[in-house]
């Protein structure tokens, strides 16, 4: 597939006096499913409208296969969107919804019903051809958005957060359909969404936005593995924290020095010395019986609390340097991770699994964008639509 | 027995407390608003019944009840509705303003709705709020001025029906812009925006999906605006030239000034009745272009509303 390539370039988007999205270069190759993931107000939204054409960009590029359409109006772009709450049209049916965008394209009538019939197909809603949207379910009229989509074949099809008014089960369930059938039709997916978990299950690649900035592009394995941003690591999934001073770097391995304690950590090859932060997720945090052979790396502490979350078990621990700290214990059955309340334990922080990330890049991850709905931009993106 | 002891305790009160009891039971219907709502209804309907009623009286009294005829109505050779040029005129005059009304002041109202409501930034907070003037304005007022307008400024039009239908449209054109933004604000952008993307152009948005979506508004509006046009006595009295541009209100007026006859009553009636079927007809039109909006059991009360306003 050569179509669907698209190119960022500089591309700035201004609200009255918010800046939405900040001179952001992104570069998405052919047939790849990538996400656009960040807190609400980061931008994300705006980003995948410009590319829609529904914003027109303050200043930038959007190459298209390799043409500017920044200004081509959105009905004569080939990119296609799945809406947020579908838009599916109230008044007409499903299959004269599916047809709409043909219809427009002028094809000739045996053709329109063929198409449709293969894009119901594709989305398992054969014989739904007479309902009305309201006679659907959420998923269902999920399905309708995405044929109505797919149908013109688009270079590019643009997803702005498709599963977010669907239930945690039937989410899960449209995320795996939704990646295989980017397999099968072999088109750019760009999706938005803000459930960092979606993004990793779906994404070849994914982008992780904040403020307007894209903080850092990649596979999932190596976002959620390498973050080069507190902001990356604080988003992904939980990180624990933990500050240090520098000793050595090394593209192999760093030393750096916890509150009395020396760790080793990954090499990176950032220049970072002095103060710095240090990172580690839950998942890799390796609890041992207090007494056991001390080796490097190994801090001691305390539990402090036991929060039973069903797969797993999340362990919080005092550390001896001060930190509290979240472990996760695989739930194996036999009664627990064998530890209580109050007991004595000894961390050990595998040195593959720590990172060194400078202080002040990315400080101060805006966290409560993670939960609110109601940053300065999406309020701009919100208020723009309600004026219209 | 325990049924004796699950009586309800009020049944030993006295009858006044009973009928607090009655009145005020909050797991009970809101019977004080009923019965509240029900007196407003009387009160209102009962003096129109006897309007009407006296329509079909068969002697010239418009209070002494004799029998049931149609003489008001066409049987009179000489004072019939059917037979009175005067009353004949001013019916024909009041369905023709209301006719224009509504085919000029909906298609404009529209147009405007859908300037203002899509128009961002400076001037549309101060425009907006302009549209809702000729709803506060005294009605007597606009008259004046909108007789003033034709006698001094637009000398070229003169008093009469084009003049009346002017005056109407002017006031009247509000109430279709409140009610079809209402529906433009309800609906949203996203439907204009997913034709755009699926290769509508900002026309072809309008006319496939934008105003079958306003249909419903749309049609409540032109109900509305027969209704208020229909009912309209002061711009139409300033604005008439006498004779044949008297409507319908302003002969009754004047009819009931003189000595009235129960064809007045009639007229009055013919008038109710086609304003009622009207809005019934805009009403079930409504009903029709929203029953799936319904059924997903969404906004669309915001609409219904708007049949409140006549």
């Amino acid at each position: 597939m050569a179509r669907g390539e698209i190119e960022l370039s500089k591309l700035t988007k201004q609200f009255a006096d918010v800046t939405a999205v900040d001179a952001i270069d992104l570069h998405v190759p052919a047939g790849e499913f990538f996400s656009l993931l960040g807190p609400s107000g980061c931008g994300k939204t705006t980003t995948l409208r410009m590319i829609a054409g529904f914003e027109q960009p303050t200043s930038g590029e959007i190459l298209l296969d390799g043409a500017d359409v920044a200004y081509t109006p959105p009905h004569h772009r080939s990119v296609n969107t799945v809406f947020q709450n579908y838009a599916l049209f109230p008044h007409l049916n499903v299959y004269d919804n599916i047809a709409f965008g043909l219809r427009r394209a002028k094809r000739p009538k045996n053709e329109i019903k063929e198409r449709v019939g293969q894009a119901l197909e594709l989305v398992q809603l054969s014989g739904y051809e007479r309902r009305k949207s309201s006679q659907l379910s959420g998923g269902q009229q999920q399905r309708v958005a995405l044929a109505r989509a797919l149908v013109l074949n688009p270079a590019v099809l643009l997803l702005d957060e498709p599963l977010g008014a669907l239930d945690a089960k039937l989410r899960k369930a449209l995320q795996i359909e939704l990646k295989s059938l980017q397999q099968e039709v072999g088109i750019t997916f760009l999706y938005v969404t803000h459930d960092q978990e979606e993004a990793l299950t779906m994404s070849d690649r994914l982008a992780v936005m904040n403020g307007g900035h894209i903080e850092q592009v990649g596979a999932p394995q190596d976002v959620y593995e390498d973050p080069e941003t507190l902001f990356v690591a604080d988003f992904l999934g939980v990180s624990n924290l933990m500050e240090a001073r520098v000793v050595s770097t090394g593209t192999d391995a760093c030393r750096v020095a916890v509150d009395g304690y020396e760790l080793e950590t990954r090499g990176t090859d950032r220049d970072v010395i002095g103060a710095a932060k240090i990172v580690i997720r839950p998942e890799r945090i390796e609890l041992e019986e207090h007494g056991a052979p001390s080796g490097p790396n190994r801090v001691p502490g305390m539990v402090e609390r036991l929060v039973y979350v069903g797969s797993a078990v999340q362990v919080i621990v005092r550390a001896a340097t001060g930190e509290t700290l979240q472990a996760l214990v695989q739930n194996k059955g036999g009664g627990g991770p064998g530890f209580e309340q109050g007991t004595p334990v000894q961390l050990h922080l595998p040195a593959d699994a720590l990172r060194v990330l400078p202080s002040g890049i990315g400080d101060e991850p805006s966290i409560k964008g993670k939960e609110s709905d109601e940053d300065e931009a999406e309020e701009a993106e919100e208020e723009t639509a309600a004026a219209t | 027995m325990t049924a004796v002891a699950e009586q309800r305790p009020s049944a030993g009160f006295s009858t006044a407390a009973r009928l607090r009891g009655w009145l005020r039971n909050p797991w009970g219907k809101p019977r004080f608003l009923v019965v509240v709502t029900w007196a407003y209804i009387v009160w209102s309907i009962v003096p129109v019944l006897i309007a009407v009623q006296f329509s079909f009286n068969a002697t010239r009294s418009r209070t002494v009840w004799d029998s049931f005829s149609t003489r008001w109505y066409w049987g009179d050779p000489v004072d019939s509705v059917w037979h009175d040029p005067t009353l004949r005129h001013a019916l024909v005059q009041s369905f023709k303003l209301a006719g224009a009304d509504v085919l000029i002041a909906v298609p404009l109202g529209v147009l405007l709705a859908l300037g203002l409501a899509r128009w961002r930034g400076r001037g549309s907070g101060v425009s907006n709020f302009i549209m809702l003037f000729p709803l506060v304005t005294p009605e007597i007022v606009m008259g004046v001025s909108l007789l003033l307008v034709f006698s001094e400024l637009f000398t070229f039009i003169h008093t009469g029906t084009l003049a009346q239908i002017l005056g109407h449209v002017t006031f009247s054109i509000s109430f279709v812009v409140v009610i079809v933004r209402g529906r433009l604000f309800s609906i949203g952008r996203q439907y204009e925006e997913a034709a755009a993307d699926l290769g509508a152009s900002p026309f072809v948005a309008l006319t496939r999906v934008l105003l079958p979506l306003l249909t419903p508004a749309i049609v409540a509006s032109a109900a509305v605006v027969f209704a208020i046009s229909a009912d309209d006595f002061v711009i139409s009295q300033w604005l008439s030239k006498g004779g044949e541009t008297d409507t319908v209100p302003i002969r009754i007026y004047s009819a009931t000034r003189a000595a009235p006859l129960p064809s007045v009553n009639a007229i009055a009636t013919i008038m109710m009745v086609s304003t009622l079927i009207i809005v019934t007809l805009g009403f079930l039109t409504w009903r029709f272009f929203t029953r799936g909006e319904r059924r997903a059991g969404k906004a669309a009360e915001d609409i219904g509303g708007a049949f409140n306003l006549t």
